[in-house]
């Protein structure tokens, strides 16, 4: 089909798009903080085609890099380096519009996946006529 | 009936012959095992074959019978299972090189129930290396090598149930088993042009398969019709106290005779308008037919979008983590590398990098998502849509920068643990078949296999086979 966007995602890819994270950022030893990859100009490490990200969000995307390079770089190829690199940053904005959709505070995450078979027999508002057709925002 | 015609008969029609002692399972394993033996390698069908089973249950059935003893319609009916299930002193791969020489000491419950019912079980059908867990770039990352689509052997089968969807168009067993964390029931069946069943999560006991993702692991069956695909459900589907993931007693069995469909309410079809961004037109022209057909044999067929949210990138995060952590140790000692695809040797590290925060965000996402498709199903009993926006890809498809669409069927559907099921409803204009898929309410899988035998009935799609020679 070849539409691909920022936000497309591939089944196949589920994978692939998983990259990145915030916390990993609190857990990075301070000192990968300023290894040379963060002095190095920003935009000469992105791979081409990359996703444009807010520069806390690459900071955050090469935090993770560095988190992964520290642990395990020495089993890396460059050219595996470079894969790495690119499936983070292409993960950044999947993670960011996971965390910008709103929960409540007191929204239960599924630790354990129930389906809702026991629900309630109750009218839902939302569902007494079908939604008229509308594209979603992130496809 | 020429001697081809036997290896396409459904499961329903294989097992009136094999009650009525008009065909010995004997000798229908034994051609089936034949024409695997011949035909398998040619598509990459298998992981490998496992003959000396095959006999064991199909003589034992046959004496079975023979004495007057018929357990149902799974008896001495040859199937095959993916190599992620394991079975007692079988090799069980996971189709990765890493895990080339497991062999497990117990069968999963799935080949249990399946044998209990007196199933006959060919061999291990091939798969995508890890089910996909660590993502892959090609058809090929599979410890089997490429699938090939027994409709156009250039073309792929999908993933990650490939081995499934191949031996079951492929006419090399009655029918299979796949899974599916996402798409790898639906994909492969619609690309191969088989029917198949995505449970809802937690009606079939995962104890014994591969665990990918624990919270979106599913096991279903891939065969000839939906009905085949009911009955088969209804051998394998139940509470098992060995898996913590299925559903209550209560709301875990399944059973279903074809008169069960008379008593069946008139079904309400939310047709998708968001599912897919575009249809490929080879694919768009038998959908539209299918449309034509839905409107015509359901009781109401309306309009209706998905509601709106990042499930997709809820799903993607769920995935990534809970892969990483079961393969941790695959991760941490560096034999991950020795996956055969390029992705899958790196994205595991990748993966490991999620942090907790995500990971909840994802799983209060998920809670959102199921309420807002329970409320949906208010006023639908399924929805439909192509079961995949474009036919069966090229062998040598880079599947990261070739086939890159959005996907939030896929993605709500598989975090919410709906039942799906993909239907063939035609083929393009390359002969290649084309999938419609139906998607219910959490539960409500009854519902989903009615919708396809109702689209069956009155179409004749799923009897269509490739010509192998």
């Amino acid at each position: 089909m070849g539409n691909k966007s920022d936000s497309a995602i591939s089944r196949r890819e589920f994978a692939r798009r998983a990259a990145f994270v915030s916390a990993a950022a609190s857990l990075a030893p301070s000192n990968l903080l300023n290894t040379e990859s963060l002095t190095t100009p920003l935009q000469a490490q992105q791979p081409a085609n990359a996703p444009k990200l807010s520069p806390e969000g690459q900071t955050e995307v090469e935090a993770r890099i560095q988190s992964i390079f520290a642990q395990y770089g020495s089993r890396f190829s460059d050219a595996q380096k470079a894969d790495i690199r690119r499936l983070a940053t292409e993960a950044q904005p999947s993670l960011e519009r996971l965390r910008a959709f709103t929960t409540d505070n007191g929204a239960g995450p599924g630790l354990y996946l129930k389906p809702l078979m026991e629900r309630e027999k109750k009218p839902s508002p939302t569902a007494a006529t079908p939604k008229p057709a509308s594209a979603p925002k992130n496809s | 009936m020429s001697g081809e015609e036997i290896f396409y008969l459904s499961v329903s029609e294989l097992a009136k012959r094999i009650e009525s002692k008009k065909l010995s399972p004997v000798d229908l394993t034994q051609t089936y095992l034949d024409r695997s033996q011949k035909l398998g390698p040619r598509f990459n069908a298998y992981a490998h074959l496992t003959p000396e089973i095959a006999l064991e249950q199909a003589k034992a059935a046959e004496k079975e019978i023979q004495r007057g003893h018929y357990r149902g319609p799974l008896h001495g009916i040859p199937y095959a299972a993916k190599d992620l299930l394991a079975v007692k002193g079988v090799p069980t791969t996971w189709g990765a090189k890493p895990y080339a020489d497991q062999v497990f000491d117990y069968n999963a419950t799935v080949i249990d129930h399946l044998s209990r019912v007196g199933a006959v079980m060919l061999g291990k059908a091939s798969m995508i290396e890890l089910a996909g867990g660590m993502g892959y770039r090609f058809a090929s990352a599979s410890l089997q090598g490429e699938a090939k689509n027994p409709w156009d052997t250039t073309c792929w089968t999908c993933g990650s149930s490939s081995g499934s969807g191949a031996i079951v168009a492929a006419g090399l067993a009655a029918f299979a088993i796949g899974t599916e964390t996402w798409g790898s029931i639906i994909c492969p069946s619609a690309y191969c042009g088989v029917s198949g069943l995505r449970p809802t999560y937690g009606r079939v006991s995962r104890y014994g398969a591969m665990s990918l993702a624990p919270s979106m692991d599913k096991i279903g069956p891939m065969a000839r019709s939906a009905e085949d695909c009911a009955r088969i459900f209804a051998a394998i589907a139940g509470h098992d106290p060995k898996d913590r993931g299925t559903v209550p007693i209560d709301k875990g069995a399944f059973t279903y005779s074809p008169s069960m469909e008379l008593h069946s309410r008139p079904l309400k079809i939310g047709w998708l308008t968001n599912a897919w961004k575009s249809l490929e037109p080879s694919v768009a022209k038998p959908i539209e037919a299918a449309t034509r057909l839905l409107k015509k044999y359901f009781s109401s067929v309306k309009d209706v979008a998905l509601p709106v949210g990042p499930w997709e990138d809820a799903g993607g995060t769920i995935v990534a983590v809970e892969c990483a952590a079961s393969f941790r140790s695959l991760i941490r000692s560096g034999r991950v590398n020795e996956l055969t695809d390029p992705l899958g040797q790196i994205a595991g590290y990748v993966n490991e990098q999620y942090s907790a925060t995500d990971y909840l965000q994802a799983l209060k996402v998920r809670e959102i998502a199921q309420k807002k498709m329970d409320s949906l199903f208010e006023a639908f009993d399924v929805i439909a849509t192509a079961a995949q926006p474009v036919p069966a890809t090229p062998l040598s498809l880079n599947l990261e920068t070739g086939l890159v669409f959005p996907d939030p069927l896929g993605g709500i559907g598989n975090i919410c643990g709906l039942p799906a099921m993909s239907v063939p409803c035609g083929f393009t204009e390359k002969n290649l078949p084309v999938g419609l898929q139906f998607v219910g309410r959490a539960g409500d899988d009854f519902a989903v296999i009615q919708a396809g035998r109702t689209f069956q009935s009155h179409t004749d799609w799923h009897k269509r086979h490739p010509k192998i020679h």
